[in-house]
């Protein structure tokens, strides 16, 4: 309520603000933008993706813990497995962070996605593409249809350490990747 | 008694027209005119009978259509006219099937359009019987079928407009703006009346057929404005009849208000937006562009789709998933069970069957011998363990149905606690088809 905002403080929560609305933000590597905001180099350093990270006890499973519904998604049980078909395509170093990973084809995608969703053809393809435009509409999977390429969003780089271990254990158990096929 | 109540109607002088009757000194409260709708609509509904039954209403379109029919004739006649014959005969081959236009109903629209001038004599004498037709009458049709279609608004803005353009005429004296304001109060009068009781008292239904008395009103109700203001200031003396036009807008905007407010309230319940026709929502989802149909939330900030999966929720959703086929192994069935089943030669892995084992045991055990008591065969045995077992395959094999030998237990029990098998049955193990 001070007359005269401090400046800094108004252009972070502008960030904060457009972070929220937009999701997050792809800007050049020089951009100054707000405090607390996660910065994500690109693999070729072309341009930082801004991303919120709240802290642990505020990010997104606190919502489940405390049994309030977060954002809903449509179909969330076969976009959950496309994401985690994702994870083991894209995640080819389980001990490094996820980001940036490494890209994926679709196909291969689509092959560790079909152990968990074996449905006739016309089904199958229809549930992979819903799950990955939504994953990519909400950022955790950076899909080029057009390229038949999907690759990690910045969104996961908000998995804690401890959710790392957990995905770590969750590709051990998935089936192997097979040699990527491009357009299986 | 229908002829005495046609005369009643007859002299044209009798019947108010409902607009421009309004007398100079007619009352102009609400009231009044209600009144005054009223006695038109007994009217109405008295003669409508008598002039049904003669033809001489129109009730369907054919009759519209017999009309232009008639009046199409008299344009190709040209100058000379036509009787009424002439007319019948050039009508028939219009109404092409069915006979719609059968003469006896062009006839009876000839005589309509005879009696109120559209048709008239070519040279008024008695007996004429060569006609010809004015050209209002035909533009009028043009105009009713207008008002069929679209519920006359356009042509309501049409003549605000030209009430505009007269009281601004540098020509136009007082009686005319006068006349002018007079004829808009009544017709936002009219409408306000009916709008009023369709919102009050009507079914929700009828009030959304009528929605189109609703459609604009604020661009009419401007534009009437329009036409006070400049009357105001040209003619001062006339601030009694532009009081009149205010309120009677006001009445038309507090009519819109409510019937408005029914509907949305009606909307709100059923999802049917009843203020625009169903094709017109459809129309416009169908042709409208994504930027055009993203407009509608101009304005307005949204949180980005931020849905988060924690790797709790993947490992459940790969958990609950059904296992595809390829991955899929068969779960493990009891060996006889399987063998029951018979897979057949292509079975793989142990076998399924242990027959073959059963067999040999009893050949081995028997020898050539037809039976064998099973005391002998416990007492051979190291100790208790071992004694179970080969009693557990004694049983196996007096149950096989494919080995032929079987267990015959009898009376008698020995009890020597050196025995490897301290208690047993006196019984004998025996072939079932002869010795081997």
């Amino acid at each position: 309520m001070s007359a005269r905002p401090d400046r800094s403080v108004t252009t972070t929560a502008l960030w904060w603000a457009r972070v929220r609305a937009e999701g997050p933000l792809r800007v050049p590597p020089a951009t100054e933008a707000g405090a607390g905001l996660t910065r994500l180099l690109e693999p070729d350093g072309s341009a930082v993706w801004l991303l919120a990270v709240p802290p642990e006890a505020a990010g997104g499973g606190a919502l489940a813990e405390l049994g309030l519904s977060g954002p809903l998604v449509e179909q969330p049980n076969d976009t959950a497995r496309l994401l985690a078909a994702v994870v083991r395509c894209c995640w080819t170093d389980p001990h490094a962070s996820p980001w940036p990973g490494s890209p994926a084809g679709w196909g291969c995608v689509l092959a560790v996605f079909r152990a968990y969703a074996d449905r006739d053809e016309a089904a199958f393809t229809r549930a992979a593409t819903a799950a990955v435009r939504r994953l990519h509409g909400s950022g955790w999977v950076l899909w080029d249809e057009r390229a038949r390429r999907v690759r990690f969003g910045p969104r996961v780089a908000a998995w804690s350490p401890a959710d790392l271990t957990v995905l770590r254990e969750m590709c051990r158990q998935m089936p192997e990747p097979t040699a990527d096929r491009g357009d299986a | 008694m229908s002829t005495s109540t046609v005369r009643l109607a007859g002299p044209p002088g009798d019947r108010q027209p409902p607009g421009p009757a309004v007398g100079p000194d007619a009352d102009l409260t609400l009231d009044g005119i209600a009144a005054q709708t009223g006695t038109l609509r007994i009217f109405r509904q008295v003669f409508a009978v008598l002039a049904r039954e003669l033809g001489a209403m129109i009730t369907d379109l054919d009759h519209l259509d017999a009309d232009e029919a008639v009046l199409a004739a008299f344009a190709e006649a040209g100058t000379e006219g036509l009787t009424l014959e002439q007319v019948v005969a050039a009508c028939r081959p219009l109404g092409v099937v069915g006979g719609r236009f059968d003469s006896r109903l062009v006839a009876r629209r000839f005589e309509v359009l005879r009696a109120y001038g559209a048709i008239t004599k070519v040279v008024d004498r008695p007996h004429e019987r060569y006609h010809r037709a004015a050209f209002a009458p035909y533009v009028m049709l043009l105009f009713l079928r207008r008002m069929a279609e679209q519920g006359g608004q356009g042509e309501l803005h049409q003549l605000l407009t030209l009430e505009g353009i007269g009281v601004r005429n540098t020509r136009a004296t007082t009686d005319d703006a006068r006349a002018s304001l007079r004829r808009l109060v009544t017709v936002f009068r009219l409408m306000a009346n009916q709008l009023a009781g369709l919102a009050s008292a009507s079914p929700v239904e009828e009030l959304r057929e009528n929605a189109e008395l609703l459609w604009g009103n604020r661009s009419l109700i401007g534009q009437a404005r329009d036409v006070h203001a400049v009357v105001l200031e040209r003619w001062p003396d006339l601030d009694r009849e532009c009081t009149t036009l205010r309120t009677a807008l006001a009445a038309y905007g507090d009519a819109s208000d409510a019937a408005a407010a029914r509907l949305i309230e009606q909307a709100g319940a059923t999802r049917a937006l009843g203020l625009l026709p169903v094709e017109a929502w459809r129309t416009f989802a169908r042709t409208a562009d994504a930027g055009t149909l993203a407009g509608v939330l101009d304005g307005i900030v949204l949180d980005a789709p931020a849905p988060w999966f924690s790797p709790q929720t993947l490992t459940s959703a790969l958990d609950s998933a059904q296992p595809a086929a390829p991955t899929r192994t068969p779960p493990p069935r009891p060996v006889s069970d399987a063998g029951r089943v018979a897979d057949g030669p292509a079975a793989d892995g142990p076998a399924a069957d242990d027959a073959d084992e059963l067999r040999r045991l009893v050949d081995r055990l028997l020898a050539d011998r037809a039976d064998l008591p099973v005391l002998d065969l416990l007492d051979d045995v190291d100790d208790w363990p071992a004694g179970r077992r080969l009693l557990a395959r004694l049983t196996a094999v007096h149950h096989h149905p494919d080995v032929p030998a079987e267990l015959v237990w009898a009376d008698g029990l020995r009890i020597d606690v050196d025995a490897p098998v301290p208690w047993a049955s006196h019984g004998v193990l025996r072939r079932t088809d002869g010795p081997a």
